[in-house]
């Protein structure tokens, strides 16, 4: 019965315009849904050698005109379950509705006819229509007509408040100042809509408007997706994307410098940013994947979204078979994938920002700067012949052959070598031993040096080191991936906590791009939290997976005056974390590297570790870190490797070779520095290209890239035209292809979309899928009518647009009966105006707006504006990566359109994602409209919101021209919704008032702590009690269903 | 079968998230439109298919896959195979992730840690779980689970959605779109994440893995936090007193009303009662989380983490209190599970983090009579190989990952208690007998539920999706 009766309903929405059966509008949907799926294009599933999408397959079924012979009818109607199709183990059943279409179908004469979408669409003639004086242009003579078969009459034209805040919402994405509501309510010269409608699309936010809807299609987000999430940077594609709306890029073009703009001859810049359309699918490169796997998937992601966003079709359903329901064979998807296949691109990629290939995009300054730098170094590499260096360098080295290998001795303590064994070779006896675990000696600074993986534990004795009294620590260290660790440790658990010394790496920093840095910390514990010298390095930080030399002097003060760290030879300067430590501190704990006594253990290479027990001095620490390591590769017969040959030349152009060439090097040093920064702060984009030596492409069996079968090359599927012939089958042909008027599907999914985007369905409701088992339209002609309509002008968007919202169908009013809901309640047939909440991106702008908080700047980098704390932490994978730890953004960044929001895919914007935002995983022809308990809480309590109800409470304090609060309130009420409160409204709103005044009197600290929400500070002349009261009005306004609906 | 007719009927009404359809609507028009649309819960009609043996989910998903080796799926016989290359004839040239792949030799690391047997069923478990030990008896043990993914990112995806690549709704989404709510105060499908107790480095989770795919957004899982607002935005701003805020809804409310009057929307009426909702959130929520009137044997039976908020401990109590509530599907993630280096200690670690709570929430819900109608599994998304990754020393070994057996354990409504399902090889790399791969569990979970998995299905571009793709066998052997 429930069945039945929908089918009715939305039969009826659906019918079509002659009498009798149409069939595809209403048999192919049953046949496809029902049948196909054994019975259709993929020979490898088709069972009793029948398909019924072909008309010579079924009519081996059918017998027309006559339905107790078809067998296809007797079938589906069969008496006896076990015999009716579809079988019960498919889940799918026909409703006798059905059954009874297929039945007047074929008693009709089955009359057959090719899918819809294939054919292209040639332009209808407009319908007759009797009212006549409704129609604006075309468009409603469409709709009007069937509106009159269906005995429906359109709705009057909404108030031009209401078609205002609808047209600038739909043309530019933000609500109509009141200024602007009042000149066009008073502008009572003809064309004053019209006028309305070209300065929306002359406004640059119009671009804005028009690239949210596209950002949705081309899975534009600020990060890679998958596993890391690490950042990325599109922006530079998403600004073209603003700018080619703004410019009104003819479709077609928009369509090929997307997909092939790198291919066109004597590319632009622009032309190449463009096609980074198809770089904005996912990259991976989790630790361990299979480059191949996702190389594949990067391919299959861009067939999926260019075939959804410019034709509509779900070509993805080819990857593992042939297509269930469309006429797209394996073999297809394949030949599609071929032409995305070419890139230069690898599998694992991303790790450091963009994956290749990518763009830099210089400004002209840093270009400058590029090339001044290029040029000096140029210059100052000539200087430095390699000739002549290596002749002198290998006079130095014989010079230098027989020098012993010189380092501090006086009042060393220990000296553990590292190279095997835990010996002290000071003499002094103080061996170490291992504790746990085991260490692998290897490859180190000097020589060989001791790994720990963080189960090894050693211990060296307390006697090494007295830091109560004057001594010196020097060690090299390589430092692992660890959040924050100890090299070493002499501690020991008193009752107040830990007592003794540590030589540390504190929590790290996050740097420019992808490194992680740690503050080097050295800390004397006196046992209790109150008592402890803690100094860490002020600017220095420690890179993971850094190899350099640390020493520690102290002078036995216990101050922090008398402490001193040198890096690779150089003091390095402190600040003073706390400096409390109490008189007669003394440790007596052993000496351990990898115990986890506090933080977690030591993972890293430790070599030539040193205790003194007096401060050495500058030059010898300089000699321990920079000469000695030098000197003991010179001592050391045989080859040399790459890395030590390197070190040698490094030194001796830095410290021996003659004065010239010693300058020569430094300020190729120097330059190379600046060179890295400057190139760190030039933004890239990832870009389309082809390989020098192209991949192949293969049919893969069930998808998997690892069953390579019949290689292919690059085709369309025959059921859409040909590939100009003579033509280079790439990308740039594809594109061209895609935008030929015989092309049955491109404009056709474009206009659909654009009518979606307007009246909040398509006529193809189901705008990804165009293919048998999407929806027919419900007015096939007026798609058609407009898909020519658009290519034979020139394929111009904003002319489409200007099109449909000046029709008078787009201006009719959105209230609604209970016996037109009842008929329609999609309002498909559009006998009212759409009236929809407005996308999650608007919500959020038209609040800043309102209040007057937005921050109108167009294009740039993403922004990070208030989000409650930890959302990315808690999921993140934590380190040494970029976009782990949420750094929320302060000033004019706040308040941006949403639409600049950092795009976090694995923790995409809260606020957004609870309005329907989706995670931008993959390509998205539609978003969800759902309305929930979370979307009340936003609005309500999001700092983003309470700050912006309180501005704009202040923004109507504020107004001298509103001299009392029902003036006031009729302000924020304008502002909000663009129309004055009707009286029973504002009689409400007066009762409310009067309430939270009253309540914030008597409770001063409360306005007070509501005020201080937001980063903007509160308007000091507005007295608190006033300003919360009028917040809390605000947030009523902001929170009214028509506040966040587009009606 | 979600026909047209479904989906128009729920773009319609889009109440899925407390599923209330038509509760609270005075438009008669709607309902004259919505008979039996869904049911109070606001699930599909038809749903569930059969009499559900299970009302609820709690998923404790493990995330980085917890080691078989170490912990249930017990090789005595690795001992003699110690340091030696896993022979060919058990690799049998099957991929490994290029962690491993590039190491000259992949030899065979035996557990470290003592094994001995629990229960009347005589279940083999490591000392790592002292806790999961003594309610061995209770839990249906499956030892030949298997994966398609060797990796977390895709391996974690298909634990939870059925396909290793994004796009697809997650397992709680299914069945809040299914079955709708129990509670209209709280949501159907709730997430609540913990954070690792072994000390290297920990893999990401992705909001996907509580996603909705392709369905309505409103059957996302909606996270629980720890802290001062469970659900994002739950609180009032500072300086809105309770009563304030119920008068700022009231007003909302008259003026919504107002507007309903003159448009006939019924998106306002819905409106209107989301609203409520979210006020009525504010009570129940902080009622939820709420310990403060728990007995002190509560904290004792699950640990002395239990009461710090946001552990993975503190989760389990708050998974029983979600599932006293009738939360529909409670997902915990508990992260750290990646034992590539350091597994002694790391795994040691996790244990004693999660074995107790774990095994105290069986106990909890079997004591309250709530794990009757309650499903709960445990498990993570891959298991870790037998050869080591890395040095393999006396005492220090790591495991890559594993797709081809690794252990899950459900226990509850529609589960035998105390089966052992499927034999491994003696490496613990081969399934020999009776293997269940992700699609099984997930069309088991379901049936449990009530739920047909074949029946559950979405169309989106045109296919008829479900959790289970197009594969998907009961469990025979754990139904009770």
């Amino acid at each position: 019965m429930l069945r039945l009766y929908f089918a009715l309903t939305f039969g009826t929405v659906l019918a079509a315009a002659a009498p009798g059966v149409d069939f595809n509008r209403e048999v192919r949907p049953i046949l496809s849904d029902n049948c196909f799926h054994c019975h259709g294009p993929d020979s490898a599933t088709r069972m009793a050698n029948l398909r019924l999408d072909t008309e010579e397959g079924a009519r081996k079924a059918i017998e027309a005109g006559n339905s107790a012979k078809s067998r296809l009818f007797v079938r589906v109607s069969h008496a006896k379950k076990p015999l009716r199709m579809p079988p019960p183990a498919s889940g799918l059943s026909l409703t006798d509705a059905q059954v009874d279409t297929l039945k007047r179908w074929i008693d009709e004469g089955a009359k057959w006819d090719e899918h819809w979408a294939y054919r292209a669409p040639k332009r209808p003639a407009p319908p007759v229509v009797n009212a006549k004086s409704w129609v604006k242009n075309p468009v409603d003579l469409f709709l009007l007509a069937r509106l009159e078969r269906e005995g429906l009459k359109p709705a009057k034209a909404a108030p031009r408040e209401t078609l205002i805040r609808r047209l600038s919402f739909d043309l530019t994405g933000l609500p109509p100042t009141p200024e602007e509501v009042a000149a066009f309510v008073n502008d009572r010269a003809t064309g004053a809509y019209e006028r309305l409608v070209d300065r929306l699309l002359a406004s640059p936010h119009y671009g804005e408007r028009m690239a949210m809807e596209w950002l949705d299609l081309a899975r534009y987000a600020d990060t890679h997706g998958f596993h890391i999430d690490s950042h990325r940077d599109m922006w530079p594609w998403r600004d073209w994307l603003i700018r080619a709306f703004n410019r009104n890029q003819p479709f077609d073009q928009f369509t090929v410098e997307q997909i092939a703009g790198d291919l066109l001859p004597d590319a632009t810049l622009d032309q190449k940013i463009a096609s980074g359309f198809n770089r904005n699918h996912m990259i991976n490169f989790e630790g361990g994947a299979i480059p191949e796997e996702y190389q594949t998937e990067y391919v299959v992601d861009r067939v999926d979204a260019t075939a959804t966003v410019w034709m509509g079709l779900t070509m993805g359903c080819a990857r593992c078979h042939d297509h269930k329901y469309d006429p797209i064979s394996q073999k297809d998807f394949y030949r599609f994938a071929a032409f995305f296949n070419t890139t230069s691109e690898e599998g694992l990629d991303g790790r450091y920002g963009n994956a290749k290939p990518f763009l830099p995009l210089p400004n002209e300054a840093q270009q400058q700067r590029l090339d001044a730098i290029d040029a000096k170094t140029e210059a100052r590499r000539a200087e430095l012949d390699d000739e002549v260096i290596e002749l002198l360098l290998r006079r130095w080295q014989r010079e230098r052959f027989d020098h012993v290998p010189a380092s501090p001795v006086r009042g060393l303590r220990a000296w553990y070598e590292l190279d095997g064994n835990l010996s002290d070779i000071s003499g002094q006896f103080r061996h170490g031993r291992v504790l746990t675990g085991d260490i692998a000696f290897g490859a180190g600074s000097i020589r060989n040096g001791a790994n720990f993986d963080s189960a090894t534990v050693a211990e060296f004795p307390a006697s090494a080191l007295d830091v109560s009294r004057p001594f010196s620590v020097s060690v090299w260290v390589r430092a692992g991936r660890q959040q924050g660790q100890p090299i070493l440790q002499q501690l020991e658990l008193s009752s107040g906590g830990m007592k003794g010394f540590e030589l540390a790496l504190a929590k790290p920093r996050t740097l420019p791009r992808l490194r992680r840095g740690h503050p080097v910390e050295i800390r004397l514990l006196g046992g209790d939290p109150g008592r402890a010298l803690i100094v860490r390095s002020r600017d220095y930080v420690f890179l993971q997976n850094d190899n350099h030399h640390l020493s520690v002097t102290g002078d036995g003060s216990g101050r922090a005056a008398g402490l001193r760290l040198f890096v690779d030879g150089k003091p390095v300067a402190l600040d003073v974390v706390q400096d409390t430590l109490p008189e007669g501190f003394r440790v007596e704990a052993p000496l351990t590297i990898g115990a986890a006594k506090a933080g977690a253990p030591f993972k890293g290479r430790i070599d030539d570790l040193r205790f003194y027990d007096r401060p050495l001095g500058e030059g010898e620490v300089e000699q321990l870190a920079v000469r000695y390591p030098v000197e003991v590769v010179l001592a050391t017969p045989g080859k040399r490797n790459r890395e030590t040959a390197g070190a040698l030349r490094d030194y001796y152009l830095k410290h021996e070779a003659p004065e010239q060439f010693r300058e020569a090097y430094r300020e190729l040093l120097a330059l190379r520095e600046e060179r890295i920064d400057l190139v760190e702060e030039i933004p890239t984009v990832m870009v389309m290209d082809e390989a020098e030596t192209p991949r192949d492409t293969y049919v893969l069996g069930r998808g998997d890239y690892t069953q390579k079968g019949e290689k292919v090359l690059p085709g369309v599927p025959a059921m859409l035209p040909p590939l100009p012939s003579g033509e280079k089958a790439n990308r740039l042909t594809l594109a061209r292809w895609l935008t030929s008027p015989e092309h049955p599907l491109t404009a056709r999914v474009a206009v659909n979309r654009y009518w979606q985007m307007l009246f909040g369905f398509g006529i193809v409701k189901t705008s990804e899928d165009f293919g048998s088992q999407g929806e027919p339209p419900v007015h096939q002609e007026l798609l058609d009518w407009l898909a020519v309509e658009f290519v034979e002008s020139g394929w111009d968007v904003k002319g489409l647009i200007r099109l449909i919202v000046t029709s008078a169908a787009y201006q009719q009013q959105s209230q609604v009966t209970p016996e037109l809901l009842e008929r329609d309640p999609e309002n498909r047939l559009l006998a009212r105006g759409p009236r929809r909440r407005l996308p999650a991106e608007m919500v959020r702008d038209n609040a800043l707006a309102a209040s007057g908080l937005l921050v109108k700047t167009i294009g740039g980098p993403s922004v990070l504006p208030y989000q409650p704390p930890g959302l990315w932490e808690e999921l993140a994978f934590g380190e040494a990566f970029t976009a782990q730890e949420y750094e929320q953004d302060h000033g004019d960044k706040l308040y941006r359109r949403a639409m600049y929001t950092f795009w976090k895919r694995t923790a995409p914007p809260a606020s957004l994602v609870t309005f329907d935002a989706p995670d931008r995983e993959k390509c998205t022809s539609r978003r969800a409209v759902t309305n929930t308990p979370l979307q009340a809480l936003v609005t309500l309590n999001d700092p983003t919101y309470v700050e912006a109800a309180r501005h704009l409470a202040a923004r109507v304090l504020s107004d001298v021209s509103a001299r009392n609060d029902d003036m006031r309130l009729r302000k924020a009420f304008q502002l909000v919704t663009a129309r004055l409160p009707q009286a029973q409204e504002l009689r409400v709103l007066r009762g409310a008032l009067a309430h939270q005044v009253g309540a914030y009197q008597r409770d001063p600290e409360a306005a007070r702590a509501l005020l201080a929400v937001g980063e903007k500070p509160a308007e000091a002349a507005i007295e608190a009690p006033r300003l919360a009261a009028w917040t809390n009005i605000c947030t009523i306004l902001l929170n009214l269903d028509e506040s966040v609906t587009k009606e | 079968m979600m026909t047209p007719e479904h989906e128009l009927l729920f773009t319609l009404t889009r109440r899925h998230f407390f599923g209330r359809a038509a509760t609270g609507l005075g438009a008669a028009a709607l309902a004259a439109l919505l008979p039996r649309a869904a049911q109070a819960g606001g699930g599909l009609e038809g749903l569930p298919h059969f009499a559900p043996k299970a009302k609820r989910v709690i998923l404790l998903h493990q995330s980085g896959g917890p080691s078989q080796l170490d912990t249930f799926d017990y090789k005595p016989g690795l001992a003699k195979h110690r340091g030696i290359d896993l022979p060919d004839s058990i690799r049998m040239g099957q991929r490994i992730t290029g962690m491993t792949s590039g190491q000259s030799s992949l030899p065979v690391a035996p557990s470290i840690f003592s094994f001995q047997r629990y229960g009347q069923t005589g279940t083999w478990v490591s000392e790592l779980m002292p806790h999961t030990a003594k309610i061995v008896d209770d839990l249906a043990i499956i030892k030949t689970m298997h994966t398609e993914a060797i990796n977390h990112d895709p391996a974690i995806t298909f634990f939870q959605s059925g396909f290793q690549q994004p796009g697809r709704p997650s397992m709680g989404a299914w069945v809040s779109y299914g079955l709708g709510s129990e509670n209209e105060n709280l949501p159907s499908f709730i997430v609540l994440l913990s954070q690792a107790h072994a000390l290297n480095t920990d893999q990401p989770l992705f909001s996907r893995l509580w996603g909705s795919g392709f369905l309505p957004s409103s059957h996302q899982g909606v996270k629980l936090r720890s802290g001062a607002d469970p659900v994002l935005f739950l609180n009032d701003p500072p300086g809105v007193a309770k009563d304030t805020r119920r008068s700022i809804l009231d007003t909302i409310e008259r003026i919504n009303r107002i507007k309903h009057t003159s448009f006939g929307d019924p998106e306002i009426e819905t409106r209107i009662a989301q609203y409520e909702m979210a006020y009525r959130m504010q009570t129940s929520v902080p009622e939820l989380m709420d310990l403060t009137k728990e007995p002190e044997t509560t904290f004792e039976n699950y640990g002395p983490e239990s009461r710090k908020p946001g552990t993975y401990a503190a989760n389990c109590l708050l998974a029983r209190r979600l599932a006293e509530r009738g939360v529909r599907f409670i997902q915990l993630y508990h992260r750290g599970w990646d034992q590539h280096n350091d597994l002694p200690r790391d795994l040691r670690l996790q244990c004693q983090g999660t074995d107790q709570p774990t095994a105290a929430l069986v106990a909890d819900l079997k004591q309250r009579g709530l794990l009757e109608d309650t499903l709960v599994v445990w498990g993570g998304e891959f298991g870790r190989t037998v050869y080591c990754q890395g040095r393999l020393t006396e005492s220090n070994y790591g495991r890559d990952h594993h797709p081809r057996n690794f252990v899950m354990w459900a226990a509850g409504g529609g589960i035998k208690a105390g089966v052992r399902i499927g034999e491994t090889d003696e490496f613990s790399y081969n399934v020999t007998a009776d293997p269940v791969h992700v699609h099984d569990l997930q069309a088991t979970i379901l049936h449990c539920l009530g739920i047909d998995h074949k029946r559950l299905t979405y169309k989106f571009q045109g296919r008829h999706f479900r959790l289970t793709d197009v594969h998907g066998k009961l469990i025979k052997a754990v139904l009770a």
